[in-house]
């Protein structure tokens, strides 16, 4: 019973009938699964780039110098003893001035200074970045001034915020693109389909006729389709292949450097760019199945 | 055996125009039987209920003793496998030659090749085409393409023959030609049931002749005459 031959031969007929109209749906399944594909990687290399950010937070309380030397060993100890703490570092005066020196060499700024105008502090990573505002507030008493010894707690609150809410609305936009998206495809498949089965109405009222199983009516039909959204699906995997090859001519390493990341799923590297392709692949096959399938719900009846 | 057999069957179309009222009728195996009447009488409407185009609206239908009323939908296909069936404007397709016509009803309920070289020639040489069958239907003539059609309809060798007008497009020499295929069918043992209102041919075959008026059945003769 099953006749793969004829299956075969009856899509690719089917195709070449409908030449225009089929090449029509898989250049919109390539440009549809492009685009998805496109927001897939952004919104995969903006978070990647955001938990880089995320772990590079850090407080920075900053000391009086005038303070004693037990009270900066017992805000040490206090710190240490939070459960919120990752790493703690001090940077004393000196390390203050030599750090600020090595980011500032050949810089006119450096001849204006005179003695060590920087203070001392201890540099506070968290496990979890996100509660930062916690931990900063535990300097500063019930009046709202700083704790005794602690001249100033500086950290990048509203730059952090922002990134959040950037991935948010970045996902946001790219999900409602990528349902329009979609959707125009599967009406598009649905119309090729269609027509398809229009044009071969008087072989199926025949087939019927004469005793062919419903599913030996649409198999053709469901061929059609998934060859349609799966041509289409390579199609975009080879465009977005070309986008991160393009994008490439700076070198990888020296990006990722800059970026602080592992990946980058735009430039092809890592294992995410392989599950994003292979996604696009089974998307596009099942998006053409399923326009297929409904088309034939409609216009195929026993 | 009761090949066919109609019980109180009626059917209303959506748009409540009645096209059979109340019919009762046996037909037995091997049979040949003209159903007669004016257009509109309820004749392709008969037709259409025995291969499940349309589901009735009362009554049941047996054929070969099976209720098909309460067939599944799943096996409607086999249904129509055991009935041969046969139009007034032949539908055969344009693109497709005589043999691929013909070789097509096969190929579609998964016959093996090499049973569809051998079935095909041998339907072709019953109704006498086997010199045409590399011809595509717009070669033939109306009573050839016709001849392509039996050949199709009865290529599965279905136990039922059923014919809608098969002359309707045909000049009477040409209709007795067809007539003479179907009679050699149903002498091998097919019953073969045909609607038509061609007077001449009813009145030459003295068959059992059934006439439909408005969807009533209003006579069933043996050896009968179109009547007047």
């Amino acid at each position: 019973m099953v006749r793969p031959r004829y299956f075969f031969s009856e899509t690719f007929t089917s195709l070449k009938r409908n030449f225009l109209m089929g090449f029509t749906a898989i250049t919109t399944v390539a440009i549809t699964l492009f685009i998805v594909g496109f927001f897939a990687i952004l919104v995969f290399d903006i978070q990647g780039i955001i938990n880089s950010i995320k772990g590079q937070v850090e407080l920075a309380v900053y000391l009086e110098d005038n303070i004693s030397t037990e009270l900066k060993e017992y805000i040490e100890e206090e710190i240490k003893s939070w459960e919120e703490t990752d790493e703690l570092k001090f940077i004393s005066k000196e390390q203050a001035l030599e750090r600020f020196k090595e980011q500032n060499q050949g810089s006119d700024i450096l001849k204006e200074i005179q003695g060590n105008p920087l203070p001392a502090s201890f540099e506070i990573t968290l496990k979890d970045p996100e509660k930062v505002d916690q931990v900063a507030l535990r300097f500063v008493d019930k009046d709202g001034n700083y704790i005794e010894g602690v001249d100033d707690v500086i950290y990048g609150r509203n730059y952090v915020r922002r990134l959040f809410s950037i991935t948010a609305i970045v996902g946001t936009i790219a999900i409602l693109i990528i349902i329009v998206l979609l959707l125009a495809t599967i009406v598009l498949i649905f119309n090729t389909i269609r027509l398809s089965i229009y044009a071969r109405r008087k072989e199926i009222e025949v087939m019927k006729l004469v005793g062919a199983t419903n599913w030996f009516v649409r198999i053709p039909f469901l061929f059609e389709g998934f060859f349609e959204g799966f041509t289409g699906s390579i199609l975009s995997v080879i465009l977005l292949y070309l986008l991160s090859s393009l994008l490439l001519v700076k070198g990888e390493s020296v990006i990722l450097e800059t970026m602080r990341v592992k990946e980058l799923a735009i430039l092809g590297s890592g294992n995410m760019i392989f599950y994003i392709y292979g996604g696009i692949v089974i998307l596009g096959g099942f998006i053409g199945l399923l326009s297929s399938a409904i088309a034939l719900r409609r216009y195929v009846k026993v | 055996m009761d090949m066919i057999e109609f019980k109180n069957v009626s059917k209303v179309y959506d748009d409540d125009t009645a096209a059979l009222k109340d019919i009762d009728l046996t037909i037995k195996k091997g049979e040949f039987l003209f159903l007669v009447g004016p257009s509109g009488s309820g004749k392709s409407t008969f037709i259409k209920l025995l291969i499940k185009e349309i589901k009735e609206t009362k009554g049941s239908i047996f054929i070969a003793g099976r209720n098909i009323c309460k067939l599944k939908s799943s096996r409607i296909p086999q249904l129509r496998r055991n009935i041969g069936c046969v139009f007034q404007d032949f539908k055969l397709l344009p693109n497709k030659t005589v043999f691929e016509n013909v070789a097509f009803a096969l190929e579609v309920i998964g016959r093996p090749g090499y049973e569809i070289k051998l079935q095909v020639p041998q339907v072709l040489k019953l109704v006498g085409l086997h010199n045409k069958d590399q011809s595509y239907p717009h070669q033939l003539s109306g009573g050839e393409q016709q001849r392509v059609s039996i050949a199709r309809a009865f290529v599965n060798r279905p136990p039922i023959l059923l014919a809608d007008e098969p002359t309707g497009n045909l000049d009477p020499a040409t209709s007795d030609g067809i007539m003479k295929i179907l009679s050699r069918i149903n002498l091998i043992g097919t019953t073969v049931v045909m609607a038509t209102h061609d007077r001449n041919i009813v009145n030459s075959m003295r068959r059992r002749v059934v006439e439909l008026e408005e969807g009533e059945l209003i006579r069933d003769q043996k050896r009968g005459v179109y009547g007047d």
